[in-house]
């Protein structure tokens, strides 16, 4: 049985189909992209899987355990954590204060939540520096984040859904807008985490999920047209189609 | 711990500058402006019916003062619940909406409270107040001296003020400020926005709570301005032209905000004009009100130095 399964998740918005009667299986350990032309839905299904809105119909389970709908503030605590693709984290705060936020909510006990002072929660903080240290961001740790360089940001972004200890990570787009050496760096840092967690990725530049990815899942127009391995969807005809037709294909 | 020491300093300066009643009002309306930071400035939340937790709580304990000579801790306990829990009603309605929906539900239902006020004349005294509040005295120490009340307000003041600053260091200022900064990535990482700032809106509610119980027994009377809109307007004022980004802003705009009051109505019928020319400044120049604009002074003295 797969980790995180969705079966004939659906979300329409009025006459738009966004998702369309989508069933996916990711396995434990695996690092499953889920990649399509711009539109396909691939946001959309992050969202539904995340709480964000509820599906139009079908369900989501994690560890066999049916989360269909669970709304966006408990879906840290079951252990699914995600990324945004623009980047969304807390710019008047340190870094390392944007990625506590992240690891005390998912912290075992909340015990002094009005009392304690924040600083003293060893727990917390230890995981904060250490997602911080994962992105390569720890020498920044008291850095405001509004102050540090786009791609320090996607990184950051990356360091908090790191910081919650996830059985799932969900990245959105980690190198959307970064530069051709940042992306190098981006795909690298996801390699590193690759085996550590449960990973999904969507992505629409193709090179950087080609020679990362164990599985491939493709949406068009809000569908899954096909699955398999890098190699698998290389030779896809359908798949080509969708890419090179664009999207009148 | 330069804070603190310029506030107990102030606290012991202020009787013998202003009258003894003037300096209570100060700290009170403080400890009434700390209340409303926690939503305005931590939260990023807009609360224009502060009086509403300010005003229930007088009416009750007052009532209770009045007619059932309860004892000054027990008002304040009874000034904390009725704010807390008015908090509660008022904030659960309020956290429902976001912007300016927010901002014209808490307003509205400070509206309704007041009329409340306003009609129930047979307990509230309507728009003549409800006068005859004593204030009894504690430990054998009569309060009725202007001075022995200043050092209780002051006590109060100051308990207020550590308690504030233990919470807006806990995580759960943390979390009111992530909100504050972005609150759907405060969601995504596990805090139900809604229930957080229910959260500060009950904290706050028990801080004017205690305020408004401080406040009848000062005057010896609730009047019907002290749970209508612009008592709420006021502490708005107050906060923002002190400072709204940090704890001791509302300190110094209780200060300055009732000592402008005070001095000037009596000179000058106009005097609020004085107040819209600050808010004004404020605004357009320090955003962070008084604080902001003294540690831009103090950087610039540094810098020429």
């Amino acid at each position: 049985m797969a980790l995180l399964e969705t079966h004939g998740l659906t979300k329409s918005f009025g006459a738009l189909t966004a998702v369309n009667a989508v069933s996916l299986g990711i396995e434990a350990g695996t690092l499953h992209s889920i990649i399509g032309p711009n539109g396909a839905g691939k946001t959309t299904l992050f969202n539904l899987l995340t709480g964000t809105f509820p599906p139009s119909g079908g369900r989501v389970s994690l560890a066999g355990k049916d989360i269909t709908g669970t709304p966006a503030h408990r879906i840290a605590h079951l252990g699914l954590s995600r990324s945004f693709q623009r980047t969304n984290v807390f710019p008047a705060f340190s870094l390392l204060d944007n990625v506590w936020m992240s690891a005390f909510a998912t912290a075992k006990s909340w015990s002094g939540l009005l009392w304690r002072r924040a600083d003293r929660y060893p727990e917390a903080i230890e995981r904060a520096r250490a997602a911080l240290a994962d992105v390569g961001l720890a020498d920044k740790a008291e850095q405001q984040a509004r102050e540090i360089s786009h791609g320090e940001q996607r990184q950051l972004e990356l360091a908090i859904a790191l910081a919650a200890a996830p059985r799932v990570l969900l990245l959105d787009e980690p190198a959307a807008g970064l530069s051709p050496e940042e992306t190098r760096k981006m795909v690298a840092l996801v390699r590193t985490l690759k085996g550590r967690y449960t990973i999904v990725l969507i992505e629409h530049k193709m090179d950087i999920i080609m020679n990362v990815s164990d599985r491939i899942s493709v949406m068009h127009f809000g569908a899954l047209i096909a699955e398999g391995t890098p190699a698998e969807i290389q030779r896809n005809p359908e798949v080509r189609r969708a890419y090179l037709g664009g999207m009148a294909a | 711990m330069r804070a603190a020491v310029l506030i107990l300093a102030s606290i012991c300066v202020l009787p013998l500058i202003v009258r003894p009643a003037i300096a209570s009002e100060i700290w009170i309306f403080a400890i009434f402006g700390l209340g409303l930071n926690l939503l305005l400035g931590y939260t990023g939340l807009l609360s224009f019916g502060q009086s509403t937790f300010f005003g229930s709580a007088a009416y009750v304990a007052g009532y209770l003062l009045k007619y059932y000579g309860i004892g000054v801790f027990a008002a304040l306990g009874v000034g904390v619940g009725i704010g807390a829990v008015s908090a509660l009603l008022v904030g659960y309605l309020c956290v429902q909406r976001s912007g300016l929906y927010f901002i014209m539900l808490t307003f509205a239902l400070n509206q309704l409270f007041y009329f409340i006020a306003y009609q129930w004349t047979s307990v509230t005294g309507g728009e003549d107040g409800m006068p005859g509040i004593p204030r009894p005295a504690l430990f054998g120490v009569d309060l009725r001296d202007p001075l022995h009340y200043y050092v209780l307000v002051s006590a109060i003041f100051l308990l207020s003020l550590w308690l504030m600053k233990r919470i807006v260091e806990s995580p759960l200022g943390r979390i009111l400020q992530a909100i504050r900064e972005n609150e759907v990535r405060a969601e995504a990482v596990g805090y139900h926005a809604p229930r957080f700032k229910l959260l500060a809106f009950v904290l706050g509610g028990a801080f004017s709570g205690a305020a408004g119980v401080l406040y009848a027994m000062l005057f010896g009377i609730v009047p019907l301005e002290s749970i209508g809109f612009v008592f709420s307007g006021n502490v708005v004022f107050a906060t923002l032209i002190g400072g709204s980004g940090s704890l001791y802003g509302p300190i110094i705009g209780s200060f300055v905000f009732i000592w402008l009051s005070e001095s000037m109505s009596v000179m000058w019928a106009r005097w609020p004009l004085l107040l819209g020319v600050a808010f004004v400044i404020v605004v357009l120049f320090f955003r962070g009100g008084v604080v902001e604009a003294w540690s831009r002074v103090w950087r610039y003295s540094k810098r020429t130095a």
